[in-house]
């Protein structure tokens, strides 16, 4: 599958007149840039549909992203939502059931035995792995150890640069919500990119998969940390009830929700940029 | 100036009525439903609106654009509340504007009009919220039961009026269809016609080739200054006339409209079977009632399953099979999100009306209604083809069906007050 790096927006033709530039700014040899527009049209859908070779989510922002380049290296890695949407699985092997999907089922077994087949069956959570696009000709990162400098980031510094970019969301045909969005604080010396995607299913599941990118503008270090969380709805609904906040509103809160989930999967790369 | 004349003005100001004031109108509405079949007849002229989620600036442009009630006849088709942030104020006005003018606006259920869907999507916080308590949450979920579950639109004229005066000069230089009839016209907010299709006249079939032209791509439009104001309204409002087809000598070329929320049920092949649903309760999680509320179109053949393991998706033959039994040229349903307002699908046999423009005040979408104008061949007199009268007088062959003219009026997402709106600039955080 083409990657749509570099960045060009994939419903091009069709997007609406007032469409806008992307933000963009550059600092210590890294531009850094995003773009907001509404989500795309039928015929980009449809385009977009045949090329992934799934229906995607309901709300598809495809003209977002965003995108850091090193312009000396070349190095450069973009968040954008249909290359996030081909890591989906296309196949059903990974598929969930909406919580009442067994009653449902029950009920319909006498009187509709003609109908078995599931349509197109795919990952309709639309769960990703996604870790960003790296531009062609990228030098690849390599594992480590290193953690991303955490009590750094926890300094006031001043933010030179911030945007929050959603790419996709879903509302699971009201059984909850699938959200990949994309946050980015660019400091003088550092920035952090956060790519989190999001997903409740009510009464079924919680997850959640962050991808973090942190540069140090002056070493040219570039470390990505990737890290998979999830756990039974019911279990985290246990874990709240013992607290005497808002329960609805913290399973709304993906930054809550992420201090009571496990960890299921972690990696962590890293790579020093030529200057 | 009766109570509720004052609390339809409140209301239309974006500020609530009192609790005491809300338990009223919710019994009033309901006495006023439990006299509706599960299907409601509907005569034509009609503006059919899809979702509505709470965004009650946008309802009011939708009012803006679409005429007022009582002069516009409007059916709503469900999701009046949850994602917005006023589904209070829009369901409330809804209500009284149904008990003020019940022949003029008809109110059918969506899916998140159910006690289940409205604890998780926002109505009953927003009801916590401003009243303090879950009771007008209650009675509203109480008036929720009692929404019918569909309606029947009949008389529409299979031949739209051509718009106002604007949109003429600049339709006549590009279309050139001799004696065609208009088929569809997309207006713009303003008014003017951004897109018109014909089809040849004397072939009334459901599938003749129209004749399609872009006569302006649908958001870039500059007009001239005097072109800016009140839309121009088409086809004169007022009562349909209400003949009931005795001693009609045909059927009206023109089929009837069904309007539902969600889409099919394979539980359901005629109409009829719709109205002999028990439907005073809350949606249920299977059988018929929760297929109409919650069905998707898709492009398959037959039928399938959803494979989210719910739900059931419906093809263009089944949707073709249905209307011809039904004596149907169309049907009308909301439910999912189209960037356009509108989607035709399966050779105009379904279409999907979406109302709320920028969709959660972040899609950037725009949104459409759809109207249907007054068939006035028959003098006025209204053939019912609905499934009742149709199938039994041989006339209605598959051919003799003819879909509805149809007018999508487009709009895009009012401005308005931003408090409480999520920021279009995001604010910095610290976030780790």
């Amino acid at each position: 599958m083409a990657s749509r790096y570099p960045v060009g927006p994939v419903g091009h033709a069709t997007v609406s007149p007032e469409v806008k530039k992307p933000q963009s700014i550059t600092v210590g040899g890294f531009r850094i840039s995003t773009q907001k527009l509404p989500i795309l049209k039928a015929e980009p859908i449809e385009e977009m549909t045949r090329q992934l070779g799934i229906a995607p989510p309901e709300m598809i922002f495809g003209d977002n992203h965003v995108t850091i380049e090193h312009q000396k290296s070349g190095w450069g890695i973009d968040f954008n939502a249909f290359d996030a949407l081909d890591r989906v699985d296309k196949t059903g092997q990974s598929m969930l059931q909406v919580a009442h999907s067994k009653e449902w089922q029950q009920s319909r077994e006498k009187t509709h035995e003609g109908i078995k087949d599931v349509v197109k069956p795919f990952d309709w959570s639309y769960s990703t792995d996604y870790k960003g696009t790296l531009s062609p000709n990228a030098p690849s990162f390599e594992s480590t150890e290193k953690p991303i400098p955490i009590e750094i980031l926890k300094r006031p510094d001043p933010i030179v640069f911030f945007d929050e970019v959603v790419l996709y969301e879903d509302e699971l045909a009201d059984n909850g919500i699938a959200m990949l969005s994309c946050k980015i604080r660019v400091m003088p010396a550092r920035l952090l990119l956060l790519s989190r995607f999001f997903m409740r299913l009510d009464n079924v599941l919680i997850r959640l998969r962050d991808t973090r990118v942190y540069v140090d503008f002056e070493t040219r270090e570039v470390i990505r940390e990737y890290q998979a969380k999830e756990c039974e709805y019911e279990k985290v609904r246990q874990i709240l009830a013992s607290t005497r906040d808002d329960i609805p509103a913290l399973m709304r809160d993906p930054n809550r929700l992420s201090e009571i989930l496990q960890i299921v999967e972690k990696s962590s790369e890293r790579i020093i940029l030529d200057g | 100036m009766s109570d509720l004349d004052r609390a339809i003005e409140q209301l239309r100001a974006c500020r609530l009525i009192p609790e005491s004031q809300v338990r009223e109108l919710c019994y009033k509405a309901r006495e006023l439903l439990i006299e509706e079949g599960n299907v409601v007849s509907v005569d034509a002229p009609v503006t059919i609106c899809g979702d509505i989620h709470g965004q009650f600036h946008d309802l009011m442009e939708l009012f803006r654009v679409g005429g007022d009630v009582p002069d516009t006849n409007y059916l709503f088709m469900g999701d009046f509340v949850d994602r917005g942030f006023y589904s209070l104020e829009s369901f409330l006005l809804l209500l009284c504007l149904k008990v003020r003018y019940p022949d003029r606006i008809t109110l059918i259920r969506g899916n998140h009009e159910s006690r289940q869907i409205t604890t998780v999507y926002g109505f009953y916080d927003e009801c916590i919220r401003k009243y303090g308590s879950a009771n007008v949450w209650r009675y509203c979920c109480e008036v929720f039961d009692y929404l019918a579950l569909g309606a029947i639109v009949l008389g529409a004229s299979s031949e739209l009026e051509p718009s106002g005066s604007n949109a003429n000069d600049l339709t006549q230089s590009t279309i050139a269809v001799d004696d065609g009839e208009l088929e569809t016209e997309v207006l713009n907010s303003r008014g003017e016609v951004t897109m018109s299709s014909y089809r040849p006249r004397q072939r009334a079939s459901s599938d003749v080739d129209t004749d399609t032209q872009d006569i302006l791509p649908p958001r870039d439009i500059s007009a001239a200054p005097s072109q800016t104001s009140a839309p121009t309204r088409t086809g004169a409002p007022g009562t349909g006339a209400s003949g009931d087809g005795n001693g009609s000598s045909m059927t009206s070329r023109t089929g009837a409209v069904l309007c539902v929320h969600g889409g099919l049920s394979p539980l359901i092949d005629s109409v009829d079977k719709i109205r002999l649903i028990d439907r005073k309760q809350e949606v249920p999680h299977e059988g018929a009632m929760c297929d109409l509320l919650w069905s998707d179109p898709d492009e398959i053949e037959g039928w399938g399953l959803s494979p989210r393991g719910a739900g059931f998706l419906f093809g263009g033959d089944i949707v073709k099979q249905f209307n011809h039994q039904n004596g149907l040229s169309l049907i009308a349903r909301a439910h999912q999100l189209v960037m356009e307002g509108y989607k035709e699908m399966f050779d105009g046999g379904i279409v999907t009306v979406w109302s709320a423009p920028n969709y959660c005040y972040r899609c950037g979408n725009v949104a459409a209604i759809l109207e249907l104008g007054e068939d006035t061949s028959n003098g006025g007199t209204i053939a019912r083809s609905n499934g009742e009268y149709g199938r039994s007088n041989g006339l209605s062959g598959p051919s003799s069906v003819s879909s509805p003219g149809r007018r999508y009026r487009v709009f895009e997402a009012a401005a308005q007050d931003t408090r409480g709106m999520p920021a279009k600039k995001p604010v910095a955080d610290y976030f780790l």
